[in-house]
């Protein structure tokens, strides 16, 4: 709670856009990865990652202002509080000759699905520089305010 | 003596706005893609503030308005929702953002010009 | 010839202010004058003691607006120099008074 409230807020704006930016492409990079992960001596495919965005909780006595019907805090930002995997099913492809095919000759792909990744990454490319955007005014509100008597 | 005229005061409340309108438009901006939260908006409540004086019979009873502050954060009401439940409406605070920072920026001008005024008056013009 | 009736006039415009006018005494302006320059010195203790507050709750990272610090400590400044100043003419008006010959 110092006068960086709102530059504070922004970064971690920041950090957690980046992060899911970081899991997209986590999951772009395995698109094909049939070996994801070991499960009862089975190989399973890379299964989805996703973020989830949550509210930064305020300290107490943010806490206890609201309570008291004088809240004048506006939250401190926002936090990447679990990745979650994606339950949908794998996508069964019929490929017989993939060392990882089942006595059908199906391969379980992963379940992520390229162009969906693609919107979701330009959704958080534009919240980032919306957050830029906003971190550069709140910049330049301080330099100003620090010119007040000059 | 009062030296600073009601226009300063003026001037000052409306900075403290413009202050928590920035704290709360970056907050929203920052939420834009959480699920079920609720854009937040900053309301006046001088008139309300007088309604709501504790009795305090003892002296550690927190009275209700310590904090002074005439402006206060509130959830926006009548905010229509996408389908995660977030309620942010990504343009209006862009254009929000940028009202506020010519609006701040215009009452520091004017406070800063009020105040030099009043150094030269109290120099004597030397 | 009726003598002229001035009571409707009076009462449709009536007169103020015609008890005399209030004559101060150079004691009264003296005094009017010394309690401005404690009043000041008050005013500036306040305004400094106020900015010194914002101000450190800005250097330990408080809940402070800038603003408000910047604000403050303007005020502080602005009162302080009219405070120098009344003291100047407080000093100026005995040095004047002093150098009268008897």
């Amino acid at each position: 709670m110092t006068i960086f409230n709102s530059i504070n807020t922004t970064a971690s704006a920041l950090t957690a856009q980046r992060l899911r930016m970081d899991v997209i492409s986590s999951n772009m990079a395995n698109v094909d990865t049939t070996r994801g992960k070991l499960v009862d001596g089975e190989w399973e495919p890379y299964k989805r990652k996703q973020v989830v965005f949550q509210e930064q909780e305020g300290s107490f006595a943010s806490h206890l202002n609201a309570a008291r019907g004088t809240s004048s805090d506006a939250g401190s930002g926002v936090k990447v509080s679990k990745i979650v995997e994606d339950e949908t099913p794998f996508e069964m492809v019929y490929d017989p000759e993939n060392p990882d095919a089942d006595e059908n000759g199906y391969v379980s792909m992963p379940n992520v699905d390229p162009l969906r990744e693609m919107v979701d990454l330009m959704s958080a490319s534009r919240s980032y520089e919306a957050n830029v955007t906003v971190l550069n005014a709140s910049k330049s509100m301080l330099m100003k305010t620090l010119e007040i008597g000059k | 003596m009062n030296l600073f005229s009601n226009t300063i005061t003026t001037l000052e409340n409306a900075i403290n706005y413009s202050n928590q309108k920035q704290k709360v438009i970056a907050q929203n901006i920052a939420n834009v893609d959480t699920p079920n939260y609720k854009a937040k908006t900053v309301t006046f409540k001088d008139s309300l503030s007088s309604a709501m004086n504790a009795n305090v019979t003892n002296s550690k009873h927190m009275s209700f308005s310590a904090s002074n502050a005439s402006t206060t954060v509130v959830s926006k009401s009548g905010a229509t929702y996408n389908n995660s439940g977030n309620s942010v409406d990504m343009d209006k605070e862009m254009t929000d953002l940028a009202t506020n920072q010519i609006y701040y920026n215009a009452l520091i001008d004017r406070i800063s010009g009020k105040f030099s005024s009043l150094e030269n008056v109290i120099r004597g013009g030397k | 010839m009726e003598p002229l009736n001035f009571s409707a006039v009076s009462s449709a415009f009536p007169l103020t202010n015609t008890a005399t006018t209030n004559k101060t005494s150079v004691a009264n302006t003296q005094k009017n004058f010394a309690s401005f320059l404690k009043e000041s010195i008050n005013s500036v203790n306040q305004a400094q003691n106020e900015s010194d507050a914002l101000t450190d709750k800005l250097a330990r990272g408080e809940n402070v607006d800038l603003s408000q610090v910047m604000i403050a400590s303007q005020k502080a400044s602005i009162t302080m120099q009219a405070t120098m100043e009344i003291r100047n003419k407080a000093v100026e008006a005995y040095q004047e008074i002093m150098r009268m010959s008897v």
